[in-house]
């Protein structure tokens, strides 16, 4: 069973382990706000954005590898859809390459969304690797997001280890007895697990909830304790969302 | 689909980010109409079971697979409105944990695949099965506006997503259109038969799970007490 995979290192010990959940949501989403609306073409910000996520990942003693290899989740999306764009793009000066040309904004279009995708992607991996699960939905609560959504959340968490691992023991079982899927055609045999696996999830939601309303379940998760935000939550806060907007105003003044 | 940050400017996600929230906002209304804390437990395990289920590839051809969607799937079993707010659910833990799907992005995510491809195509399904409902079966009419809509709410959204990404001015239309929409027609296929055959087996082994099966779309979906019994 793959217990861990959605806050795996949540749980190590370092300075920003140690932040408040909500100090964290609002500096990095202050990061990712400020690095998406930079408009393209800039510089000097994304070297800001880039310098504060690199400070804050090395205080938080991810293992780097793990951070790599996170990170890299988005080059598909960014290779499907924009690497064409420099050869595609028209109008404006291009390099001529001799068999093709390469436009210059068409660069600058690929430049952009990569870069801009690379560091939100790093402040959202630092955000939910440094966080357990719980502390930052309740963290989430605090800060007002509704709360049907958090308990959802919070339920899908805790069941999602074992759905997947029942699809992960289907998914066995096919392959044990020589599936070979290879056209489209032979996808119902998917469609036959997927609702195996629909019917025993909603057999254990009731279950669960018998279960949960037996023992008094009010459609809240309560607290042995309240986090406080403390003078380094606060700081934290203040002067990574501060760094984040100067390097955002940079471009604005000049 | 699950485009990350970067990919739109401003102008776009800022507008779909409204729309998603403004739907949401209502969707949240609707549920709670007429349903308690009850369903809360019910909801988070199919949005556990939406995630298993899209790590399930599907082979698309030789040898090549795309994922399942589900946001038809989610709507068809729970009714609209839950099963769109599944799929936020779903977006956001995808979003946060997951790093697929930006979080500037996520407005337009759950625009695309919880607005258009969950609660438009719900739409569309629910009249097409009104319509053929006269000439057949209640379960035949149901199962073959599954399939055409399933393929539509992939398709769709794979449009949603191209015109998106084109006004945004990160690739031009010309080119990134046919690319998606041929790329999801396909999926689409595999999206369809899939949805078809779990819906049928459902129908087949416990049809009161089915929502949209002989009830009003949202009134039905509701009740906690016929989920429960």
């Amino acid at each position: 069973m793959k217990h861990d995979f959605i806050d795996r290192y949540a749980r190590l010990e370092s300075p920003v382990h140690a932040l408040d959940p909500r100090a964290k949501t609002i500096a990095l989403f202050a990061i990712v706000i400020c690095c998406v609306t930079t408009p393209p073409g800039a510089w000097w910000p994304f070297a800001v954005y880039a310098a504060l996520v690199l400070v804050i990942a090395n205080a938080s003693r991810l293992p780097l590898k793990y951070m790599a290899t996170r990170v890299l989740i988005v080059l598909p999306f960014i290779l499907v859809v924009a690497l064409f764009v420099p050869f595609m793009h028209e109008g404006g000066p291009t390099y001529d390459l001799g068999l093709f040309s390469v436009s210059r904004d068409g660069l600058i279009v690929l430049w952009n969304v990569t870069v801009k995708a690379l560091i939100s992607v790093s402040c959202l991996i630092l955000l939910s690797s440094t966080t357990p699960f719980a502390d930052l939905m309740h963290g989430f609560e605090r800060m007002k997001v509704p709360r049907f959504f958090t308990t959802v959340a919070s339920f899908m968490y805790r069941y999602v280890f074992l759905i997947v691992d029942e699809a992960e023991r289907m998914k066995r079982a096919r392959d044990s007895r020589n599936y070979r899927g290879r056209w489209i055609w032979h996808a119902h045999v998917i469609g036959h697990m997927i609702a195996s696996l629909f019917l025993r999830s909603q057999e254990r939601a009731e279950r669960v909830y018998q279960a949960m309303s037996a023992r008094g379940f009010d459609g809240t998760f309560p607290r042995v304790s309240e986090p406080k935000m403390r003078a380094a939550d606060y700081f934290f806060m203040l002067a990574v969302t501060l760094a984040a907007l100067s390097g955002r105003l940079v471009v604005l003044w000049t | 689909m699950h485009i990350p940050d970067g990919f739109l400017d401003p102008k776009t996600w800022g507008t779909l980010t409204a729309a998603s929230a403004g739907t949401t906002g209502y969707a949240l209304y609707k549920v709670r109409e007429k349903m308690d804390e009850k369903l809360i437990p019910m909801l988070g395990i199919t949005a556990a079971f939406i995630f298993a289920a899209q790590m399930l590839n599907f082979p698309v051809a030789g040898g090549t697979s795309g994922h399942f969607l589900g946001a038809m799937l989610a709507c068809v079993l729970l009714g609209p409105w839950a099963g769109f707010l599944v799929m936020v659910v779903v977006l956001l833990v995808q979003c946060l944990f997951f790093t697929d799907g930006g979080l500037t992005a996520l407005g337009a995510n759950v625009f695309n695949m919880g607005v258009i491809g969950g609660l438009l195509s719900y739409y569309l399904f629910y009249y097409a099965k009104a319509l053929l409902s006269r000439a057949t079966s209640e379960r035949s009419a149901l199962l073959a506006s599954t399939a055409v809509f399933s393929w539509f709410s992939v398709v769709l959204a794979s449009i949603a997503c191209s015109v998106e990404l084109a006004v945004s001015g990160t690739v031009p239309l010309r080119t990134v259109l046919p690319a998606m929409v041929g790329v999801h027609a396909l999926i689409g296929i595999g999206e369809a038969i899939i949805t078809t055959v779990v819906v049928a087996v459902v129908l087949q082994a416990r049809p009161d799970l089915v929502c949209s099966y002989s009830a009003p779309p949202i009134a039905q979906a509701l009740t906690a007490e016929e989920v429960a019994s």
